[in-house]
């Protein structure tokens, strides 16, 4: 009997460890070149952030980050994306190698001082959280094509623009890891969990 | 008689349960509607259609906990300013508010857009609602009074 409840428990403990869990997915196209599988990756950008500084590709450098795209005149989804990503600023406070990168697609409106502005209203730092503006056409390419998100101008809409409430989580090699509705709660705890399985691929 | 006669009568323990179990039963008889009079039927259904105009409407920026999001969009849950101004907040709902406005000492000065499209009594019914969750008990907010408080908005804001 005794030995059956061993048995038991042996396989159980051999099949719980054979539940390895799984790398999140690397989204995009892959080619292979020269034997080397190159995968899709988010393209060179330059903007400026609520200090004026200056935001490359390089700033988040050995940096995980989750980029966003808002405005700050926006009355629809954003002030709950906002809400959303205080809390993951809030939950990743103690991990220094997580950053938050939000871009306004409103550049012409939302100047380095009204993001400043913005940012100091929601009670977070420049060195976690950027709030960045640059060149319109930029931030619409850059959303479209490195980060598949939506972002456009839209007359008839009626916040004048036609944008997705996505949250994205970009690895240290800026590649686009994960997807998540901006919106809704249990979407950004499936990203938090994804944050901390992510950290664990560096480790 | 008889609840003298039960708490007194056997151990300490036993009475502490029926004490509960009283005090359960008190709770629940003051939970009910104490008249069933038409106000507290009025008071329910305003109340329910509040919330969800509430949620519709409002709760994008002040949350469904009315917490509100920092220094951007003021709390509604706990605010000296709503009880202080309820004709300026019948009239916000309506036609927005900008520049500055203090709630709880903290200053705030954003844009919040008004819903022209609201009714009067649509209007008394997110009162109603918000008059009524969180930390405020203020009872029904009655279309008439809305009705008369929006004649008075212009150059407020
Ligand atoms: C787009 C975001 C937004 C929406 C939607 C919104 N508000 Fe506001 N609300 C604000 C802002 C911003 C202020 C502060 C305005 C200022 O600074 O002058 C405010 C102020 C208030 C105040 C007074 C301040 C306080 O906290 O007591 C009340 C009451 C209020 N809103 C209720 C509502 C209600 C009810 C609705 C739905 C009908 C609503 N709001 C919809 C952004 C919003």
């Amino acid at each position: 009997m005794s030995r059956l409840i061993l048995l038991v428990i042996v396989v159980g403990l051999i099949s719980g460890c054979e539940k390895k869990v799984k790398p999140l997915p690397i989204f995009g196209q892959r080619e292979v070149v020269n034997g080397d599988t190159v995968y899709h990756h988010i393209a060179k950008y330059q903007f400026v952030d609520q200090d004026s500084a200056i935001i490359t590709n390089d700033t988040f450098k050995d940096q995980i980050y989750v980029a966003d795209f808002f405005f700050t005149s926006c009355r629809t989804i954003c002030p709950i994306m906002k809400t959303q990503m205080l809390r993951v600023y809030e939950s990743t406070a103690e991990l220094p190698d997580v950053k938050l990168l939000s871009h306004t697609i409103d550049p012409e409106y939302d100047t380095v001082a009204l993001l400043h502005d913005f940012a100091r209203k929601l009670g977070v730092s420049s060195d976690r959280w950027h709030f960045v503006t640059g060149a319109k056409d930029s931030i619409y390419k850059i959303a479209q094509t490195s980060y598949f998100a939506t972002a456009m101008e839209d007359k008839s809409e009626p916040d004048g623009f036609i944008h997705s409430g996505a949250f994205l989580l970009i690895d240290k090699q800026q590649r686009l890891r994960g997807k998540y509705d901006g919106t809704k709660e249990e979407d950004v705890n499936r990203l938090l969990v994804d944050i901390k399985r992510l950290r664990k691929e560096y480790e | 008689m008889s609840i003298v006669y039960w708490l007194t009568s056997s151990g300490l323990e036993k009475n502490m349960n029926r004490f509960l179990l009283l005090l359960f039963l008190l709770a629940i008889a003051s939970c009910s509607p104490g008249n069933s009079s038409g106000d507290s039927v009025k008071y329910q259904q305003y109340f329910v259609q509040g919330e969800q105009l509430y949620n519709t409407h409002c709760s994008n920026c002040h949350q469904k906990s009315g917490k509100g999001l920092g220094l951007l969009y003021p709390p509604l849950d706990e605010s000296d300013y709503m009880t202080n101004n309820l004709s300026s907040v019948i009239c916000l709902i309506k036609y927005g508010k900008s520049g500055e406005l203090i709630v709880n000492g903290k200053q705030y000065n954003q844009v919040m857009p008004g819903v022209p499209i609201l009714t009067d009594l649509e209007i008394a019914e997110i009162a109603t609602y918000i008059y009524n969750s969180w930390t405020h008990d203020e009872g029904l907010i009655e279309v008439a009074e809305v009705t008369k408080v929006l004649q008075q908005c212009e150059g407020e804001d």
